[in-house]
């Protein structure tokens, strides 16, 4: 693909109501992502000043992460569960490598266990949520690197 | 006693609950967006929750994550503050389901006061007096016409799920009812889902009045007197002071006992307002507020009864701290809500201080207002012993404040307390539009 394809497309995807986009071809792939928390509404408030980052130290995830490797992030609030079921092997070990849409774990929510699965094939670097505890919306669950 | 409280809401309610529950003990696990991580009642909370993304439907409003939320974070109740989903039944119901118990009344009487239809129904069984209107919805034009005729104009269509003046229109004659309905339906249609809409007496520059009750499960239902919240710009209130200028002392006792008699009647438990129109000495029922509301403060500092202390014990099945015949009614207080106007960085803030002078707010220097939610930042609270020399404390209080790096309405606030006509205390809902006119604000 040359570079002319790719901004095309890229211009296509910013327009489309697409929030990701997997592509192949003859062996090449670009994978492209919306941010999640972009506004949908207009915001209540016009904004005066542009924002500058700058997070209360005692929010902020600390998650040491290798260059090439990536967070997996929870989509909502729930239990972290490795298993389906308490005497049941985890899904997943470090260093596992997983096919895209094999499960990585169980969160709980309200008394439903969602099945949370690899977006794309993927190897376990670390598994960054401890067991049975309560993660909250964008806690780190797996550190892992595509594969 | 709660021993643990998951408190779902952002801002300065959530700094006003934490505060209460600290003094009482209380741990505090706040739920917040990923917009509120900086946020100054993250800070303060002994815990914290991320629950979304900044859109409130995403994270204030996403009833699964802040009901695992408090049940995972070991809370075993949870304070819906305004807003959000302080008034929403189901949301009430979920909590209970899921063990925890909701700070507010039960989601039957959530669900009864939040129809206005049957509100205004289950007031004038009680002898309340209500605005002459349609006995429920109306559907036709034929059978508005009718209706008008007996109600006379001119009138109100308001929107049976509605709040916030979505829905809302004047109609001023027969001519231009049937257009006017068929708007206001649509508009109530796109904003609650429900086009269901009914008709009632305008009255021309009315003074809103509301009377704070604070219940217990026991039957104990106490009132702290009546705000005048009059000051509103597009029926959101700016200023608030109790007591009203309007209310007599009888006006406010037969008042004070309707209220008292209604939510009493319903089993209503913690804290609720009743409010009323006031005009030329008689009231009518409007609706009820069925949680604590944004200028309870104002009640709290006449009477010197914290609203959420009681709120917390009542929803601890405890009885009240206080009866009928310990609330003294003797002092003035007023408080104008400081809006943001532009979202932003705070570069400089500097609250105002001194006797009979108190400031709830979550800003702080350096916090970045965000653009997501709503408007008020900070809510200035002043106390006189009457009516002249609170708001001569408030010009001073509102000269002292300084918040930099945002637009506010500090300037708008101060030409409404020194206003002349404010000053003399005889005026209706209209009198914002007048000083707008003027070209003041």
């Amino acid at each position: 693909m040359d570079m002319k394809e790719l901004y095309a497309l890229m211009e296509r995807f910013e327009k489309s109501g697409l929030s990701e986009l997997m592509f192949k071809r003859d062996g090449e792939e670009v994978a492209l992502k919306k941010v999640l928390s972009a506004p949908q509404a207009p915001p209540a408030m016009p904004v005066a000043y542009a924002a500058h980052e700058t997070r209360a130290p005692s929010v902020e995830q600390h998650v040491k992460q290798a260059s090439d490797t990536e967070v997996i992030r929870s989509p909502l609030v729930g239990t972290f569960y490795r298993a389906a079921a308490p005497d049941a092997p985890p899904f997943v070990e470090k260093g596992d490598t997983v096919e895209k849409g094999k499960p990585l774990c169980i969160l709980e929510a309200m008394k439903l266990m969602n099945e949370f699965q690899a977006e794309f094939d993927l190897e376990i670097v670390a598994i960054l949520a401890e067991n049975g505890k309560m993660v909250e919306f964008g806690g780190p669950l797996f550190e892992v690197r595509r594969v | 006693m709660i021993q643990s409280l998951l408190i779902a809401n952002r801002g300065e309610i959530a700094v006003r609950i934490i505060r209460t529950c600290r003094e009482m003990g209380i741990r505090t696990v706040v739920a917040y967006s990923q917009a509120d991580r900086d946020s100054l009642p993250v800070r303060l909370a002994d815990g914290h929750v991320c629950v979304g993304p900044a859109p409130a439907r995403d994270s204030y409003l996403n009833v699964r994550n802040l009901v695992t939320a408090g049940v995972l974070s070991g809370c075993d109740a949870l304070h819906p503050g305004v807003g959000f989903l302080a008034e929403n039944a189901s949301f009430a119901r979920a909590v209970r389901e899921a063990g925890l118990i909701f700070v507010g009344p039960d989601p039957e009487v959530i669900e009864l006061l939040g129809d206005k239809i049957r509100a205004k129904r289950s007031a004038q069984d009680v002898g309340i007096p209500v605005i002459p209107g349609s006995a429920g919805a109306v559907s036709g034009t034929e059978e508005a016409l009718s209706a008008g005729k007996e109600i006379g104009y001119p009138m109100i269509v308001k929107a049976a799920a509605g709040g916030g003046g979505k829905g809302m229109r004047i109609v001023r004659s027969g001519n231009e009812l049937a257009d006017i309905l068929a708007v206001a339906s649509h508009e109530a249609e796109k904003a609650f889902s429900d086009g269901t809409v009914y008709l009632e007496r305008y009255l021309e520059n009315p003074r809103h009045v509301e009377i704070q009750i604070v219940a217990d499960r026991s039957g104990n239902v106490v009132h702290l007197g009546e705000r005048d919240c009059t000051v509103q710009q597009n029926h959101q209130k700016l200023v608030e002071e109790s007591p009203s200028p309007a209310v007599s002392a009888d006006l406010r006792e037969r008042m004070g006992n309707d209220a008292v008699r209604l939510l009493g009647g319903m089993g209503y438990t913690g804290a609720g307002t009743v409010e009323f129109l006031v005009k030329d000495g008689e009231y009518f029922f409007m609706e009820v507020n069925a949680r604590v509301q944004v200028e309870h403060p104002v009640s709290e500092m006449v009477t010197g009864v914290d609203i959420i202390r009681q709120q917390m014990l009542a929803a601890s099945d405890e009885a009240l701290e206080i009866r009928q015949q310990d609330v003294r009614l003797g002092a003035y207080a007023v408080e104008c809500r400081i809006n943001a106007r532009s979202a932003g960085r705070i570069t400089q803030f500097m609250s105002p201080g001194g006797f009979g002078v108190r400031m709830d707010t979550f800003l702080y220097p350096g916090y970045q207002v965000p653009p997501w939610y709503d408007h008020l930042v900070a809510k200035l609270i002043v106390t006189g012993r009457t009516r002249p020399e609170g708001l001569r404390r408030m010009e001073r209080a509102l000269s002292e404040l300084v918040i930099e790096g945002i637009a506010t309405n500090i300037e708008s606030q101060k030409k409404i307390i020194s206003h002349p006509v404010f000053r003399k205390g005889e005026y209706g809902t209209g009198f914002l539009g007048e000083i707008l006119k003027e070209g003041g604000l």
